[in-house]
């Protein structure tokens, strides 16, 4: 990885920076499933091809809007 | 009425000039007081080791240095180093801000950022 990042990756990369974050902040015996669950999800869309801008672009909206939904504090498991 | 805000107005702006010139001292006092608490560069990559070792995904855990690349050496993609680096920022009690994570490709670079932060502990 190291050549440079477009701007719509590091846009991917922050999400899943904020996602792990807010991971971090759930109680620490259910964080694991949190971690999985993060990673299941953005792996769902590990082959999409990096020029299907506006596929990526759906996605982050999408992503953001439900790390906002599970980052209330009320939310402490997942499965 | 106005008159005496006006004669007033002055007054205050010299103390307050005062005031500032005097809590300026303290805080690089404060801040020189941190920087020789941070901690030694040997005892971040012992650290940053331990976490490396503690994170479930790493390839070769075997010898971890200055010079130990996270894609490279550790075989983590872009998005296991984020999580590493997440974890890296709650051992030592700190945030590094989304610019600099996205520069921070090896552990000597991760060392020196944190070395230089006076927050980290």
């Amino acid at each position: 990885m190291a050549k440079r990042l477009s701007g719509l990756q590091k846009e991917v990369i922050h999400l899943y920076r904020q996602c792990v974050k807010t991971a971090h902040k759930k109680p620490i015996e259910n964080r694991p499933h949190f971690i999985t669950y993060i990673r299941a999800e953005f792996g769902k869309f590990k082959d999409l091809s990096r020029k299907d801008f506006s596929t990526i672009e759906h996605l982050i909206r999408v992503g953001n809007r439900r790390l906002e939904m599970y980052a209330t504090p009320e939310l402490k498991d997942i499965r | 009425m106005f008159r005496s805000v006006f004669r007033a107005a002055p007054a205050l702006t010299r103390v307050s000039g005062m005031r500032s010139g005097f809590v300026k001292p303290t805080f690089s006092v404060a801040s020189r007081f941190y920087a020789s608490s941070t901690l030694s560069k040997d005892e971040i990559t012992t650290r940053i080791a331990d976490v490396i070792k503690s994170f479930d995904k790493t390839a070769a855990a075997a010898s971890i240095t200055g010079e130990t690349q996270f894609s490279k050496d550790l075989g983590l993609d872009s998005l296991d180093t984020v999580e590493l680096l997440v974890s890296i920022e709650e051992e030592f009690d700190i945030e590094f801000p989304d610019k600099v994570a996205d520069e921070l490709k090896s552990v000597g670079e991760t060392v020196d950022y944190i070395s230089n932060n006076p927050e980290a502990n």
